[in-house]
């Protein structure tokens, strides 16, 4: 927090309507997070990264123009946005089915902002903002898989849970959008959980506890893997 | 339980929420009160087969037609209800 | 048969080979003055009432299984009379009057024990709402006392106080709820009932109803053969829509399962009722030293007697955020029931459309509590045709004229009562 922020006890009432607040950004888990290891000791099993300051953009289809939707959007990223629980990349965009006639454009750098994609789907879709509406989390190592099961009902093996398969599902009833992407260099599978900002703290901490008994490593990243 | 969402796949049931008979229509405005009465209380309560609405708000948030035995809890069939997304089923 | 101390030393002394059965397992006649269809806690209570209270005694009890096979023999056996709304307030208490003198009234022992109910409160929200509740009781002489954290820890020292995302505050207690065992209940009205000459038949469903030419009824068709009756009273619990559409009737009520489960027998832990204020959990120590717990409906229509996981997982996800330490508790049971959920949440005890067919229903996931007061009430309305006064809120056409008595103030979705 920058040092011009005031706490609110000290404000007088008639002096409130100046008041300075601080806009600065920061993670909804930047309290909960604590880099390093938790939990048992030794090699950790589950690798949790938070990936923050990314953009996040929703684009649902109007009423009756899901076909309209598709052309532009493949004119502007190049491959078909996913029409089933899927997640595809390219090279500086992630698109993830979210429902459906809707998906979600994850980027960085500000190149698909809502700004940016407003023309591309003006006359087909609606666009919501959710860059800092919701926290990323990156689940991998060799027990990632292990502490998610705890979590989710959804059957994670490889045949059932290929790399691009996506889900809009529930983790300790709190609603995600869940997908895998391509595996880490040493072959590990890697999941991605979106939560809503406000309940990703609780959901944090329920990570932890899944993981602590496989030994975890923490930290963050401004890095999309 | 377990529905199997058309746009998610199967998924558990706690990630659904109940509204009940599909049946009962809201009557036009001018339908009188012994018809509201009707569609808020009464009910027809089937033992056996009957299509209901379910929502999957811990997945998709589509509402679903659901057809189930509620002797049974067998599902039978589960299509998506009119509005958003319902065109592309099966495509 | 009486019971007393002299029938058990006499049984005890012939090496119990003389008991007599509880009650007669009576054959249908042609004819009765009042046929019950029901018998369920509700169903037995009413043709006791009609004999002991109101000098009707040619009186028959249909059940289609056994007596205290749905869900007076499903239920987690809490008493309580803690309820806010008029209609409510007054009834449940006069039950509660009924239980404290049943033992002596049916001379058979159903194990009423006034352990206490206490419900907990987790927010200064939740404790104003309590103490509302626990002031309009008072006014209606009600016992009622409201406890804060202090007094909690000492009467419960193992409740998650401190580390819980809902911390304890305190609790609404009233002392003189309690528990009584289910089936004993069943069997003791069944018991006085038979004594004063009620037949009780079972394996008898009643598949119809005998109409004259007027509409009126006159007798049901039944599984063992059809069966004259002056005035027919409908007790069916979870299946009172079945039940009323073979007279044509649609009513505001949609069947819902509820669930209950027992654990493995431990040391006492828990002295009363207790209910969890942040989540849907509550639990009762039974006498062989089960904890005897439950929580939510299931949330959807149904007819099974059987729920699902999620409400499972749910309901001991609350026992671990009450009492962390009933976590290594291995669960032993499980099972469900099928509710009358009405509209508002309230039962439904009144005259129906259809003449000489009366309807008491609508007992949602209260109802043993209500078994003595309601079966005094259907007797004096199948007796005299007039509501009993702490009944007379309890109207079919309530939800017709606006006068319904939603405790919970959920409105018409009976999944969320
Ligand atoms: C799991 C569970 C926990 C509960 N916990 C509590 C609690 O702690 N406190 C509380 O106050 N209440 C509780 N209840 C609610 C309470 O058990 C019921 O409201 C009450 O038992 C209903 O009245 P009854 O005893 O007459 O019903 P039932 O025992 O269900 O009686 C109805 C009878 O009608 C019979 N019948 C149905 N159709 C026909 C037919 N066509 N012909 C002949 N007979 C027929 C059935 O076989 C049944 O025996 C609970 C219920 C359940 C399921
Ligand atoms: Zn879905």
């Amino acid at each position: 927090m920058s040092n011009s922020a005031i706490p609110s006890s000290t404000i007088r009432m008639e002096d409130a309507s100046v008041a300075e607040f601080s806009w600065d950004i920061r993670s909804p888990i930047e309290r909960a997070l604590v880099v390093g290891p938790y939990g048992a000791l030794g090699e950790a099993g589950v690798s949790l990264t938070e990936i923050r300051n990314f953009d996040l953009v929703q684009v649902m289809a109007r009423r009756g123009k899901a076909a309209e939707m598709t052309k532009p959007a493949k004119a502007r990223f190049g491959v078909a946005a996913p029409e089933m629980p899927k997640a595809v990349s390219t090279a500086d965009a992630t698109l993830i089915w979210s429902g459906p006639d809707q998906f979600f454009v994850l980027s960085k750098g500000g190149k698909h902002t809502t700004e940016a994609l407003v023309q591309t789907f003006a006359s087909s879709a609606s666009l919501s903002d959710q860059s800092h509406a919701r926290v990323l989390i990156s689940i991998s190592g060799p027990k990632g898989r292990m502490m998610l099961a705890k979590l989710s009902s959804i059957d994670l093996h490889p045949d059932a849970f290929p790399a691009g398969a996506a889900a809009t599902t529930s983790m300790d009833h709190t609603s995600v959008t869940l997908w895998r992407g391509n595996d880490r260099p040493d072959g590990q599978a890697v999941f991605n959980v979106l939560v809503f900002a406000t309940f990703a703290e609780s959901l944090w901490h329920t990570m932890l506890d899944s993981a602590a008994e496989y030994g975890v490593e923490i930290g963050h990243s401004e890095d999309l893997a | 339980m377990r529905i199997v969402c058309p746009f998610c796949g199967e998924r558990e049931l706690s990630e659904f929420s109940y509204l009940g008979d599909a049946k009962p229509q809201r009557p036009v405005a001018n339908a009188g009160e012994d018809a509201v009465y009707d569609y808020v209380y009464l009910r027809d309560n089937v033992a056996g087969v009957m299509a209901e609405n379910w929502y999957h708000g811990g997945g998709c948030r589509a509402w679903l037609k659901v057809t189930r035995n509620t002797l049974t809890h067998e599902i039978s069939a589960v299509e998506p209800t009119a509005g958003a997304g319902a065109a592309k089923v099966g495509a | 048969m009486k019971y007393s101390i002299f029938s058990l030393a006499r049984a005890a002394l012939s090496g119990h080979k003389n008991w007599q059965r509880t009650w007669r397992d009576a054959s249908p006649k042609d004819h009765y003055d009042v046929v019950v269809i029901g018998g369920g806690g509700h169903g037995l209570a009413t043709a006791w009432f009609l004999a002991s209270e109101f000098g009707i005694k040619n009186v028959a009890v249909l059940e289609k299984g056994w007596i205290g096979s749905g869900n007076a023999g499903r239920n987690t056996t809490i008493i309580r009379s803690n309820y806010g709304l008029p209609g409510n307030t007054g009834f449940y208490e006069l039950s509660m009057k009924l239980w404290e003198r049943m033992e002596q009234d049916l001379n058979y022992n159903s194990m009423v024990s006034q352990r206490g109910v206490l419900n907990l409160y987790h927010s200064d929200a939740q404790r104003d709402a309590y103490a509302r509740r626990g002031n309009t009781m008072r006014i209606n002489g009600i016992d009622a006392e409201l406890l804060d954290q202090a007094a909690l820890k000492k009467m419960l020292p193992f409740l998650n106080f401190d580390h819980a995302r809902f911390p304890v505050q305190g609790g609404l207690l009233q002392r003189r709820g309690g528990t009584a065992r289910h089936d004993a209940v069943v069997w003791g009205y069944a018991h006085a009932a038979s004594e004063l000459g009620v037949d009780i038949i079972q394996n008898c469903e009643v598949t119809g109803f005998v109409r004259d030419g007027n509409g009126k009824v006159t007798g049901v068709e039944t599984s063992r053969g059809k069966i004259g009756a002056g005035k027919v009273g409908m007790a069916v619990a979870g299946s009172s829509s079945r039940v009323a559409a073979m007279a044509g009737l649609r009513l505001p009520i949609e069947s819902h399962v509820l669930q209950a489960f027992v654990s493995e027998a431990i040391k006492p832990l828990i002295p009363g009722v207790m209910t969890f204020g942040a989540g849907h959990f509550y639990v009762s120590q039974s006498d062989k030293g089960g904890l005897v717990f439950g929580g939510d409906i299931d949330g959807y229509n149904s007819y099974a007697q059987r729920g699902n996981l999620p409400v499972m997982e749910d309901v001991c996800e609350g026992g671990m955020a009450l009492i962390p330490m009933i976590g290594r508790v291995r669960l032993l049971r499980q099972w469900g029931g099928i509710m009358d959920m009405s509209m508002d949440g309230s039962p439904i005890i009144d005259k129906t459309p259809v003449d000489g067919l009366y309807l008491n229903a609508g007992w949602c996931y209260g109802g043993f509590k209500a078994t003595p007061a309601s079966g005094f009430v259907f007797a004096h309305l199948l007796a005299r045709d007039e509501s009993h006064k702490e009944a007379a809120l309890f109207r079919l056409d309530r939800f017709q004229r606006g006068a319904m008595i939603d405790e919970k103030g959920q409105g018409a979705q009976p999944n969320l009562h």
